[in-house]
């Protein structure tokens, strides 16, 4: 069932612009033309409100503050023409989670979207569950598919910092410092072939991604490239 | 009213309620010792015994006034020399008998209360106006019947006769017409000094406060042209600075016009082509279609960094500073520009610490500081380049925002005048021809308002590396996001 995300957006073309985005996107989007009372009936089951405010008029600040006000949590996301510190500020401090400014492509707006409501990475007890990778914690052991797959301690450190942030890149810099062992000499160069041993042991279904000038990345094999 | 009048109606009103209370104190004092001293007169005379008879022979004719310093008279009295200064008339006294009757028709009527007020007491004083002349008393003679047995005696006030304490005569009046002169002639100069003031504080507003205000001397006066002056000289100020204001406005409407226009031009000319081509039944070129695109993208950017320009130009005021989620600055800036660079087939890549990174600054210019360098480093690059954003925490409580590039990179020499940009006020905007215009020194304006650090310097990867440090906050206790 795709996720709900409730749009309050006045201006009739950009609304019906964000509705194709987001349905194109796998949402399914409601669009209110106008604020309006917010009942908790409107808000069950949805992922994500898009609230426009409406500037210069504070009829989308309104809202958010009853939507706070109710105690409702759902994530709030908001479209501001004006790019002024102020209302970014007064928008955050009224429980505002995130905000855009026009223009955006819409691109950007699906992205964001997704951002917000990416769920975290799986982790259940010592267990990390990734695609087809499973790291438990615990033990330290690591199975692919099901199928054990044996690692050295500092390769298993090295899947267990990236799987812990699926999808994001990890910095060399940052991986040399907290995985390798420090009592032995390790730099970037022996942190990429320990990825390129890990590489071979794990095989085409996951995937450690190299980013260019930063390191590498676990590839969460859901979003395409 | 004019100052001299109102110092003079102050002067009138403040002096005669005194002059009229000592009036009033001093008649009151001269009837009371005009009536003692008329009393120990006609009790003297009483005395003699050979008055009863004199009174009761002639009641109507007795008490006449005796001539001054004629022989002296069957009274004993001793003769007087004249006093040295003008007397009242001589007292006049009128016999009543029991029944309050005179004989003497010049003599007034008694009252009961008069006669019953003289048994009472040594001699009833009749109660007078304060301002009257006249004073009356009434006695009761030693002996108290017959057609003598009450005496009116009737004087007057007038100084000299019975010793007044004040002098009659209006001399008395001349300290207040003294002090009256006196105070209009020392605010004569006070009233030209502040004519004059007035006049050249009118004359300094009529040019605009473009003239000083005189200061001549050193008491309140003189500081008053001083705080006029001081006054003057703040509104120059002030509309020296509202000038600049409106100067600055000017400019950066006519530049912002200009800088729109351009971009809009080349968008225009570019869905011309589209148009023609799906006229012409073609597919659209998608070169044009990203550089379209590219177009719509640069002109957001500019509005952006014209508004953030405009903040810079009004200073410090325009900053609103608090915490800001660097992690999550970081994450729209990529995201703002990830569809360019799509279009570009640039590969944007970013990384953000696990714990998120926070710091004090104002949230809207150093979102558009790192985005312009990043987006100068993505308009910069090649097909097929390679552009990435870090944000990564550094020791001693800093951040650093590092953008990397293997573009063309920019020759050591233009490095150096990048690295300049921003200690100028007038940069130029937009497309200056090494292709760093307004962004890079809105970077650069915003950084150094901040107090961050921006770096550029040749990357490893051939491109340009562009560094932005600046300390951190401590992240708060409860971050927003799982």
């Amino acid at each position: 069932m795709p996720d709900r995300i409730l749009l309050i957006e006045d201006d009739q073309e950009l609304g019906a612009q964000i509705v194709e985005s987001l349905k194109k996107a796998g949402f399914d989007p409601t669009w209110w033309r106008a604020g309006r009372h917010l009942e908790p009936a409107h808000l069950s089951g949805l992922v994500l409100v898009i609230l426009d405010l409406m500037l210069p008029s504070v009829y989308g600040l309104d809202i958010l503050k009853e939507l706070r006000a109710s105690g409702a949590e759902v994530p709030v996301l908001v479209l501001s023409a004006r790019n002024d510190t102020a209302d970014k500020v007064r928008a955050l401090k009224l429980g505002a989670d995130d905000y855009m400014t026009k223009p955006f492509w819409p691109e950007e707006l699906v992205e964001r979207v997704r951002a917000r409501i990416r769920r975290p990475a799986l982790q259940r007890g010592d267990a990390l569950e990734v695609g087809k990778l499973r790291l438990d914690l615990a033990t330290r052991g690591a199975t692919v598919d099901g199928g054990v797959v044996e690692l050295t301690r500092v390769e298993f450190d090295l899947l267990a910092a990236l799987a812990r942030r699926p999808g994001v890149a990890v910095t060399r810099g940052w991986l040399v410092e907290h995985v390798l062992d420090p009592d032995r000499e390790g730099n970037e160069r022996t942190l990429d072939v320990h990825v390129s041993r890990l590489r071979k042991k794990l095989g085409a279904a996951v995937r450690v991604e190299t980013v260019w000038g930063i390191g590498y990345r676990l590839g969460t094999g859901a979003e395409p490239a | 009213m004019k100052l001299r009048t109102r110092l003079v109606v102050a002067t009138i009103g403040v002096t005669v309620p005194m002059v009229v209370l000592l009036m009033w104190l001093d008649g009151r004092a001269r009837h009371q010792a005009a009536a003692v001293a008329l009393s120990e007169g006609i009790t003297r005379r009483l005395q003699n015994p050979d008055e009863r008879y004199r009174c009761e022979d002639a009641p109507a004719a007795w008490g006449k006034p005796r001539p001054r310093g004629g022989p002296p008279g069957r009274d004993h009295a001793p003769p007087r020399r004249p006093p040295p200064f003008p007397m009242g008339a001589p007292p006049v006294h009128y016999a009543y008998d029991e029944a309050l009757r005179s004989p003497n028709p010049a003599a007034p009527a008694l009252s009961p209360a008069w006669a019953r007020g003289a048994d009472e007491r040594d001699f009833y004083i009749v109660p007078r106006a304060w301002w009257s002349d006249d004073v009356d008393i009434v006695v009761r003679t030693p002996w108290g019947e017959g057609p003598c047995a009450y005496v009116l005696t009737h004087g007057t006030t007038t100084p000299g006769f019975i010793g007044a304490l004040l002098p009659a005569s209006p001399i008395w009046l001349l300290p207040l017409a003294a002090v009256l002169v006196a105070i209009l002639v020392a605010v004569g100069p006070v009233i030209a000094r502040i004519r004059r003031l007035t006049a050249a504080v009118q004359r300094s507003a009529a040019q605009g406060f473009a003239d000083s205000v005189p200061v001549e001397g050193k008491d309140e006066l003189g500081e008053l042209a001083r705080a006029f002056d001081a006054a003057s000289r703040e509104v120059r100020a002030q509309l020296a600075v509202k000038d600049q204001r409106e100067q600055t406005l000017r400019e950066f409407l006519s530049s912002t016009t200009h800088d729109v226009m351009i971009p809009l031009t080349v968008l225009q000319a570019h869905l011309t082509t589209l148009r023609e081509a799906h006229a012409a039944g073609r597919a659209p070129d998608p070169l044009i279609l990203t550089a379209a695109m590219d177009e719509t993208h640069y002109i957001g950017a500019l509005l952006h960094n014209l508004a953030v320009a405009a903040k810079l130009d009004a200073g410090e005021p325009g900053m609103i500073k608090g915490p800001v989620d660097l992690n999550a600055l970081v994450t729209r800036v990529v995201s703002r520009h990830a569809p360019i660079a799509r279009q570009r087939a640039i590969a944007l890549e970013h990384a953000v610490p696990e714990q998120p990174l926070e710091t004090e600054a104002d949230v809207t210019m150093l979102e558009q500081a790192v985005s312009n360098v990043l987006y100068n480093a993505i308009r910069h690059n090649r097909t097929g380049g390679h552009v990435a954003l870090i944000l990564e925490p550094q020791p001693e409580e800093r951040f650093r925002v590092r953008v990397i590039d293997d573009g063309p990179g920019i020759p050591p020499a233009q490095l150096e005048r990048v690295a300049k940009r921003g200690q100028r006020g007038d940069a130029a905007r937009t497309r200056a021809p090494d292709g760093q215009g307004l962004g890079l020194d809105i970077a650069h304006r915003v950084a150094r308002l901040h107090g961050h650090d921006l770096r550029f310097t040749a990357s490893e990867f051939g491109g340009l590396q562009v560094d932005l440090e600046g300390p951190t906050e401590p992240s708060r206790p409860e971050p927003k996001d799982q």
